[in-house]
Parts: structure tokens; C-alpha cells; sequence
């Protein structure tokens, strides 16, 4: 999967997410962008996309990310393994 | 008073479960009446509930949405836990006096956030009468 098809994926993992099919998910899009970006929402988000990815992150990985293109340069490189 | 578990998050594993058993009795159905309001005739009079072709007064769904609060507040996970959220399916009719178990399993685990995914279950004699799944945060 590349880098575009990991931002179509979690376009459709954010608008259920946030139940909000406006938002636009790019590689800056940081939780400051999105009203609805709370502390239990981050955590619902992060879920999520373990689960479609079937992957899993430590806490200290989903801790260090800035914005949404550090999060798919860890799916990459989590995939690769 | 009652002593809630508390499990944390590495004592987890896809799979685990834990049932209860239980009966709705006629002091709990108006203790929840009068706890909420709801004096609707299907839940209060045997009379009326059959003239809508139950066997008798239903229990209430929320009454049994309860039991899911004292299984996982209490048993799975526990006190160090929180309610994020519930889906529930009502499929037949419970009664009251009538022996059920509530069954909870866990279905996933997110390690870098706490939530955890319980698959519930409510069975009447091996049949489902209710299912649902709610999503819990563990706090440790």
C-alpha cells in the first residue's frame, strides 16, 4: 500500500471517527485542526486504526507523533515488518 | 458493600470471560420504575402485556443494560475502568423471575490506548435474547 492509499484509508477511518466526512486528512493535519479532537477521541482514533491495519502501537510510539504523516510513516514502517 | 475486581490491562487477553447469572424480580422491576419513570404498562402490568401477545410483563432493556454496568464495573475489567461506550440489541423478551446469564468477552485490546472491546451477550437457556458489544478504558 503507498503513501496515497494509507491517507484514502484513514480519510475513511477519521470521517467515522469524528462522524464528520468534511475533514480532510493530509500529512499535517494535527489534532489542533479538528474541533472534536479530544483526549477520548485521540484514543478511539488510534483503535481504529489499529484495528483496520491490524497492527499495534506502544504508547511511547503514538506519544512521540506531531501530525497525521508521522502516524502513516509508522504504519509503513510497522507494515514492513 | 461489594468489592469491585480491579484487572489491569497486561492481566487481559482477547478471549477472556467472564458470565453472570441473574433474574429480574418483581422489586427490582418497580425499584426501576420508579428510578426512571417509565410506568409503561408492559413493564408493570402482566394484564396488559399479554393483550400485546407477551407472556407477561417485559423487563425493562435498560434494567438489563444496568447489568452490563455491574459486569464491568465490578468484573470485567473492573474499578480501573470506564465505560467509552455500548451497542445493544434487544432480540426476544426477557421476563421477569427469569434465570439469564450475561456473558462478556473480550474482543480486543489496544495496548497503546487502554480500550478495551468486550462482546456481550445475554442468554435465556443457550438462547440469545440480547447482544451488544461496549468499548471500556482501562486506566491502570
Amino acid at each position: 500500500m503507498d503513501s496515497q492509499a494509507h491517507y484514502a484509508t484513514l480519510t475513511d477511518v477519521f470521517h467515522d471517527v469524528f462522524d464528520d466526512d468534511t475533514i480532510v486528512v493530509t500529512p499535517e493535519l494535527t489534532a489542533s485542526d479538528v474541533d472534536e479532537w479530544d483526549s477520548l477521541r485521540h484514543i478511539r482514533l488510534v483503535a481504529a486504526i489499529e484495528k483496520k491495519y491490524r497492527l499495534s502501537f506502544s504508547a511511547a510510539e503514538i506519544a512521540r507523533l506531531k501530525n497525521v504523516g508521522q502516524f502513516v510513516s509508522l504504519i509503513e514502517a510497522k507494515s514492513a515488518r | 458493600m461489594l468489592e469491585a475486581r480491579a484487572l489491569s490491562l497486561c492481566e487481559l487477553t482477547e478471549g477472556q470471560s467472564v458470565v453472570i447469572e441473574l433474574s429480574i424480580d418483581d422489586a427490582q422491576m418497580r425499584q426501576f420504575a420508579e428510578l426512571s419513570g417509565d410506568f409503561n404498562p408492559l413493564h408493570t402490568d402482566d394484564a396488559f402485556a399479554r393483550g400485546k401477545g407477551f407472556k407477561g410483563r417485559v423487563v425493562y432493556g435498560a434494567l438489563l443494560v444496568a447489568k452490563v454496568s455491574q459486569l464491568i464495573g465490578m468484573r470485567l475489567p473492573g474499578k480501573n475502568s470506564v465505560w467509552a461506550s455500548l451497542t445493544w440489541e434487544f432480540l426476544e423478551p426477557l421476563y421477569v423471575d427469569q434465570a439469564v446469564q450475561l456473558e462478556a468477552v473480550v474482543s480486543s485490546i489496544s495496548a497503546s490506548t487502554g480500550l478495551v472491546e468486550l462482546k456481550l451477550t445475554l442468554r435465556r437457556d443457550g438462547k440469545k435474547l440480547s447482544k451488544g458489544r461496549a468499548e471500556v478504558l482501562v486506566v491502570d
